[in-house]
């Protein structure tokens, strides 16, 4: 257990360690902040493609257009067996004089086209929405495909394409991200722990020292696991801080943009302070042993 | 079936501080030690005498445990260091002083933070450390010039610095590895004062120097090293005299016989 004295003997270490090599240190975090801005940037993309397909999702939608010869029973019949199919929701009959009439609406001053029909050319139609669980493009299918194989129905039409774009472009991001991911990963790492190195070949006599008068190879340790620490964290903090100053800019200009919570800012620097702490750790395996070299 | 080695049924010394019993050690392919056994007491000064290379260096290392014997027993403060557990290594380190040709202080503290060190890192109480490094300091005569920097002092007062933080644990066992091979004779004659001084308090010194002049004045125990072997352990029939300075005892013939 440590002494108070101790303690604050640790802290001073650490920051003393950055007041000494102030260059080589703010070089590291430099480093370390671009690479790790390349990870903000691509997570943060990720997580706008993520809101975008989440309300894409929402408004997932399906219309069944029905066979014009169908008599009123028959199209009466269709409601509870569409009803009773697992994911869907709610199930909405509009009839062709209603889609028309809606029709005309959404043409505003241009309605006056329609005039020239003589007759209705839009079938009747039921407009099906699914439960939350049912809103992704595989239950959809299902579905469709379920529907589509009834005599009544004549053509079913859904916001595929929409979809479809954005659940490929979110997958190919997620998996950007995550081999992003993995060589900012080992690239912050191998800095860190090389920074650590220069760290602790400087402080060599220091540990000498330490080890001769009997300190444990984890106080010898601490200073330079804190140093690491501190470096991921200052170095996560400018690549977020850099995002957040970019993202701002963006906002104005892309309406509906969302930018990190506070827990996904803490979880973002809480994984910069571990991989210091690795790069740190993976520095000292090697450099620390019991010899004291007399 | 592990084979025993006889020489490690051998009676060990109870009383010993330090004791090697038929020790061979070997870096890689080079042998440094061979058959090496002694023991020291409580109380001991010891002088380790020899040319460079002749494995001075390797007793202070294996004694402070920063070498294990690859054959024979190392017990130090009653620990068996074939069979010490590698994390209670500094523990024993805390009961070893240690000073050097080269002083070894942190050159960006002050005189009274390397000394305050040693007693940090073992996690000494604050206000305890204070009182520790005052007392240590006015006994090694330096607590006037603490707030300074080790490149403020002469050569001696480094090392009467570098004494000092050996001593502020309170070692059961101090090694001093040429500590006054920097030194002209009259730091050299404070240095080994300091150590006598040491040992009069029950510690167990270790002085390894290849000064056949020093070892001469104040050798009271010689174990002379050549070639990796005990060339020969003998201890002066009568006591030098501890008050005399330097150049006396340099002149004192002293009489040496088998110990």
């Amino acid at each position: 257990m440590l002494k108070g004295a101790q303690v604050r003997y640790l802290m001073k270490e650490s920051f003393a360690g950055f007041h000494r090599r102030k260059l080589t240190t703010g070089v590291t975090i430099l480093i370390m902040g671009s690479s790790l801005l390349v990870l903000a940037v691509l997570t943060l993309a990720t997580l706008n493609l993520d809101h975008l397909l989440a309300k894409a999702r929402s408004s997932i939608d399906m219309r069944v257009f029905l066979l014009e010869s169908l008599d009123p029973g028959q199209v009466a019949e269709l409601q509870p067996r569409l009803l009773v199919i697992p994911g869907v929701k709610e199930v909405k009959f509009i009839s062709s004089e209603t889609a028309l009439h809606e029709f005309r609406t959404s043409l505003g001053q241009d309605a006056g086209v329609l005039d020239f029909l003589e007759t209705n050319p839009l079938p009747a139609s039921y407009h099906i929405q699914f439960t939350a669980g049912a809103r992704n493009l595989d239950s959809v299918r299902q579905i469709r495909d379920e529907i589509a194989a009834w005599p009544e129905v004549a053509e079913i039409i859904f916001n595929q394409g929409w979809v479809d774009a954005l659940e490929g472009w979110s997958a190919r991001f997620r998996m950007a991200n995550l081999i992003t991911g993995l060589i900012v990963f080992i690239a912050v790492v191998f800095v860190i722990s090389n920074t650590v190195k220069l760290t602790m070949a400087a402080s060599s006599r220091l540990i000498q020292i330490q080890k001769l008068v009997g300190a444990t190879n984890g106080f010898i340790r601490l200073p330079f696991l804190c140093e690491g620490m501190l470096q991921g964290v200052l170095a996560g903090g400018l690549a977020m801080g850099l995002v957040a100053v970019a993202s701002s800019f963006m906002q104005n200009r892309l309406s509906g943009m969302i930018f990190f919570s506070v827990e996904q800012i803490a979880g973002f620097i809480m994984f910069c302070m571990v991989l210091g702490l690795l790069g740190s750790w993976s520095a000292m395996r090697k450099y620390l042993t019991l010899q004291s070299e007399l | 079936m592990k084979r025993i080695d006889p020489r490690e049924q051998e009676p060990q010394d109870p009383r010993a501080v330090i004791g090697f019993y038929h020790v061979d050690l070997a870096y890689k392919d080079q042998t440094a030690l061979q058959n090496i056994s002694f023991t020291a007491s409580n109380g001991e000064f010891l002088c380790l005498t020899g040319p460079s290379g002749a494995g001075k260096s390797s007793i202070l290392r294996l004694i402070a445990m920063d070498a294990f014997p690859t054959k024979g027993q190392v017990i130090i403060r009653g620990m068996l260091a074939s069979k010490m557990n590698r994390r209670k290594v500094p523990l024993l380190r805390r009961e070893i002083g240690y000073v050097f040709q080269d002083f070894r202080l942190l050159d960006d503290r002050s005189v009274y933070d390397n000394v305050a060190f040693a007693q940090l890192v073992v996690g000494v109480k604050s206000a305890d450390i204070k009182m520790n490094v005052m007392r240590v300091l006015t006994q090694v005569g330096l607590w006037n010039k603490r707030h300074r920097l080790p490149r403020q002092l002469s050569g001696g007062e480094q090392q009467r610095a570098a004494i000092a933080r050996a001593m502020v644990n309170s070692p059961k066992i101090l090694l001093a590895d040429e500590p006054t091979g920097n030194l002209d004779p009259v730091n050299a004659q404070e240095t080994i004062d300091l150590l006598f001084r040491i040992n009069d308090s029950g510690t167990c010194v270790v002085f390894s120097t290849h000064d056949q002049q020093i070892v001469k004045a104040f050798g009271e125990r010689v174990i002379v090293m050549n070639d990796g072997r005990i060339a020969s352990d003998i201890k002066r029939k009568t006591m030098v005299d501890r008050t005399a300075n330097l150049t006396d005892r340099m002149y004192q013939p002293g009489e040496l016989i088998n110990a």
